[in-house]
């Protein structure tokens, strides 16, 4: 298994894949600081139910986790990210031909699978690290430009910081296992993306709207309430939950996948 | 024990049987041919005994373990299946380091691979920069990574010049005379026949002929073809040839006997004493070529001809 691992780390160093990953994550973490202080502060707000965000009030804003709001703000896009380069990740082995070739050295395929869960994993890891940093960055003159008050959020900052970096992890991984069991279900990355981005974009909003309340177990609004650690109406607890859910489903799909069908790629 | 026994091994796609009762028993050690036509079975073979795919009926050993449990020998056989597969952005190195540590094999072992393929100097390349011809080179390299006592090979020679052909026939001689075991597949005859030391022949997933380069070599024949001097001749020659025993046909302007070159001489003497004068007399030798397609079916068209039938 550590092998699986050793190998699988290898193999997803590649400068273009790292380098449009951790890419989209700075490059989405200014996009929805910027955006979310300058509308806080304008007063206004996004429609509720709005595709990939959930922002919060210019008050919240002002207190300590004000600092790292962006982030959870941000976790359905990052979640898109992520599904996407995890996608990327195992269907290439099939566009390759490559799994052929990892099956015929490791026949019992399930440390395959777990070599790049945990390969990925680090690779989120440092992902989510990217988008931290950069949040942390950006999000103090977009305060002050918002004409937001930023005096709270020294307080405790680096626990802050920490806390909300492990919370958008834990809900990126979810992102992340759904976006390999569809690859591996598809064998298709491009299949896998627009199912994704479709999901977010499209179909959660419309569900949103249709059903009544807020329910706990649409995939967005559940990772949301994850990365901001609860929300008013999904609570920490049930998010978890739900969370481990879809783990298990998408994790359990895969290995099922993986292990059961023909390598006829 | 062979190497490799199937026995009745099966699996179907759908209605077509691509692998049908495959009994097979392959030696160890020298340098093993796998030849037919397209759709034959041979990758599908192939996929079976490295755990790709699994059989629909019967069973199979590699190395002494049952194909139902491919973990128990994968890390004693090396293998390239149909086409060179590697991350196309990472050089070659890299691509054979992940591997390498997939197998938990250390990466000077990558360095030799790479070393008796040819490709030292150009590992630093992605392989997205190599020719089809350095990508088969690497995949031979990464097939040898675990230093297998088996080695599968899937067309290895695909997309090689002349000489990359001859020098990995070498390599592959080598190797078997190393006291390793190397399965080929080809669509090449005249490769399988200047390397294979064993040949097995499939058609439509049945198993045609397993046996020693040598047994199918001996099934070729010779035939010898006259032409008189004037035309008009044929029918007299034919008659006199056929009344002394020759196995003799007109075949459009010249007449045709089944005879092995030693006999050319008394099939001159035997013209000459029924009085016509020979313009041309050739000794023509079957070759292996000749005998796979008389086995497997003369042209894809018959074959799929064949197969349409075997299917309705």
């Amino acid at each position: 298994m550590l092998g699986a691992l050793r190998s699988e780390l290898v193999r997803v160093r590649r400068r273009g894949l790292l380098l449009g990953w951790f890419g989209l994550m700075a490059l989405f973490a200014v996009m929805v600081n910027t955006i979310m202080f300058s509308t806080a502060g304008d007063g206004a707000a996004l429609p509720e139910g709005a595709p990939g965000v959930a922002f919060p009030s210019a008050t919240a804003l002002a207190t300590p986790d004000g600092l790292t709001a962006g982030l959870p703000a941000a976790a359905s896009m990052f979640g898109v990210v992520t599904l996407s380069f995890w996608a990327i990740a195992v269907a290439t082995d099939y566009s390759t031909g490559l799994i052929r070739l990892l099956v015929a050295a490791m026949p019992r395929r399930w440390p395959l699978l777990v070599g790049k869960v945990a390969a990925l994993t680090l690779l989120t890891a440092v992902a989510t690290g990217v988008a931290t940093v950069v949040n942390v960055a950006v999000a103090p003159p977009a305060a002050q430009a918002a004409g937001i008050d930023t005096s709270a959020w020294s307080a405790g900052a680096l626990g802050t910081v920490a806390s909300t970096w492990a919370s958008t992890l834990a809900a990126l991984l979810v992102w992340g296992v759904v976006g390999l069991a569809i690859a591996y279900l598809t064998r298709s990355s491009a299949i896998a993306i627009s199912v994704g981005v479709g999901y977010v974009l499209v179909l959660e909003p419309m569900l949103t709207r249709l059903l009544d309340g807020d329910p706990a177990w649409l995939l967005g609004r559940t990772l949301t309430a994850l990365a901001q650690g609860g929300t008013p109406s999904i609570a920490l607890g049930t998010a978890i939950a739900s969370a481990a859910t879809y783990v298990a489903l998408g994790l359990a799909g895969a290995a099922a996948v993986l292990v059961r069908r023909d390598v006829t790629d | 024990m062979g190497v490799v026994e199937t026995s009745e091994l099966t699996r179907r796609f759908g209605s077509i049987t691509a692998v049908d009762g495959l009994t097979l028993d392959l030696p160890a050690g020298g340098v093993i041919g796998l030849v037919g036509p397209n759709g034959s079975g041979k990758s599908t073979l192939i996929r079976m005994l490295l755990g790709l795919i699994r059989p629909g009926a019967g069973s199979a050993h590699v190395l002494g373990a049952s194909i139902a449990q491919p973990a128990r020998y994968a890390a004693r056989v090396g293998a390239l299946v149909e086409r060179p597969a590697f991350v196309p952005g990472l050089s070659a190195r890299t691509n054979l380091r992940a591997l390498a540590r997939l197998r938990g094999l250390p990466d000077d072992r990558v360095d030799e691979v790479l070393g008796i393929v040819g490709l030292t100097g150009r590992e630093r390349e992605p392989v997205k920069r190599f020719s089809l011809g350095m990508q088969q080179r690497l995949a031979i390299a990464a097939a040898l990574l675990p230093d297998p006592e088996l080695l599968v090979l899937d067309e290895p020679t695909n997309g090689l010049d002349p000489a990359g052909i001859v020098e990995i026939r070498a390599l592959l001689m080598a190797l078997g005379r190393s006291g390793r075991t190397v399965v080929v597949s080809s669509h090449l005859l005249a490769e399988i026949e200047a390397a294979c030391d064993w040949i097995v022949v499939l058609r439509f997933g049945e198993l045609v002929f397993s046996g020693p380069t040598e047994a199918l070599l001996a099934r070729t024949r010779a035939h010898i073809d006259l032409r008189p001097e004037h035309a008009t001749d044929l029918p007299a020659l034919l008659a006199a040839l056929q009344a002394a025993g020759w196995a003799a046909a007109r075949e459009a302007d010249l007449i045709r006997v089944v005879a092995t070159a030693d006999r050319a001489a008394a099939l001159n003497r035997a013209a000459s004493d029924s009085g016509v004068t020979l313009a041309h007399l050739v000794v023509v030798q079957d070759s292996l070529e000749d005998v796979f397609l008389a086995m497997t079916g003369r042209s894809d068209g018959e074959l799929a001809v064949a197969r349409a039938g075997a299917v309705a």
